[in-house]
């Protein structure tokens, strides 16, 4: 009997942190390729299965990661903002 | 080994640290109500809602002890709830006990049917008529 490779992550967990913790529709396009390694693996071809899951993992990480960095630099852009006006006593 | 191990470390108390400023940033205060909140980038230029849309009322709504209202605000993150949890209860299943269960997670028929919820919500939750109206932000 043929023995099967282990399994692609199919990163699943994050393509939903993604979806929904982002605002970007990019965590869609890592639920597709979730999908897709699933889909892949069973119908045994390993390769591609194995491909998706590092496309999977790569919009995964890469949304998620815009999503922090602009979150980051919104909040900082805006407390500062804020900060500033408060002590003017502007606010 | 040593140096990728002692990288590893680094990176996870970062993220660990970071996820601890956000969660108390929306403990403290409700997004709602301030402006230095990011509004989200698809709404502001599209005036569509997307499928992450309220989940920063519902993160503060959630941590805050009101369950139901911080999952009116967001109903995938009841979503990414369930999968977390199964993945997590499984795994340690997996690992403390003998027998070893199939991870549904891993049909493709699970992440299909995710595919299809995440969709039709998108679509449902931008229809502006009495039933669809509670899955709006």
């Amino acid at each position: 009997m043929e023995q099967k490779p282990t399994r692609p992550n199919s990163y699943l967990a994050l393509a939903i942190i993604s979806t929904i913790l982002c605002c970007l529709p990019s965590g869609i396009v890592s639920i597709i390729y979730a999908t897709k390694v699933n889909s892949l693996y069973e119908d045994g071809k390993y390769d591609e299965a194995v491909r998706a899951s590092k496309n999977a993992k790569t919009w995964g990480i890469v949304s998620v990661v815009i999503a922090l960095v602009g979150w980051l630099l919104y909040i900082l852009i805006f407390g500062v903002a804020m900060l500033g006006a408060i002590a003017n006593g502007g606010y | 080994m040593v140096v990728t191990k002692s990288k590893k470390i680094v990176i996870y108390t970062s993220i660990v640290i970071v996820f601890l400023g956000m969660l108390s940033l929306y403990f403290f205060w409700n997004p709602s109500n301030h402006a230095f909140f990011p509004k989200c980038p698809f709404y502001a230029f599209t005036g569509i809602f997307c499928p992450g849309c309220g989940s920063q009322r519902a993160i503060h709504k959630l941590i805050n002890g009101e369950i139901v209202e911080g999952i009116r605000h967001n109903y995938l993150i009841l979503l990414l709830f369930i999968v977390l949890g199964y993945q997590s209860i499984l795994f340690l299943l997996n690992k403390f006990t003998s027998t070893t269960y199939k991870n549904l997670t891993h049909k493709p028929i699970t992440t299909k049917v995710i595919l299809v919820i995440v969709i039709l919500f998108w679509i449902l939750r931008n229809i502006s008529v009495v039933p669809f109206t509670e899955l709006a932000p």
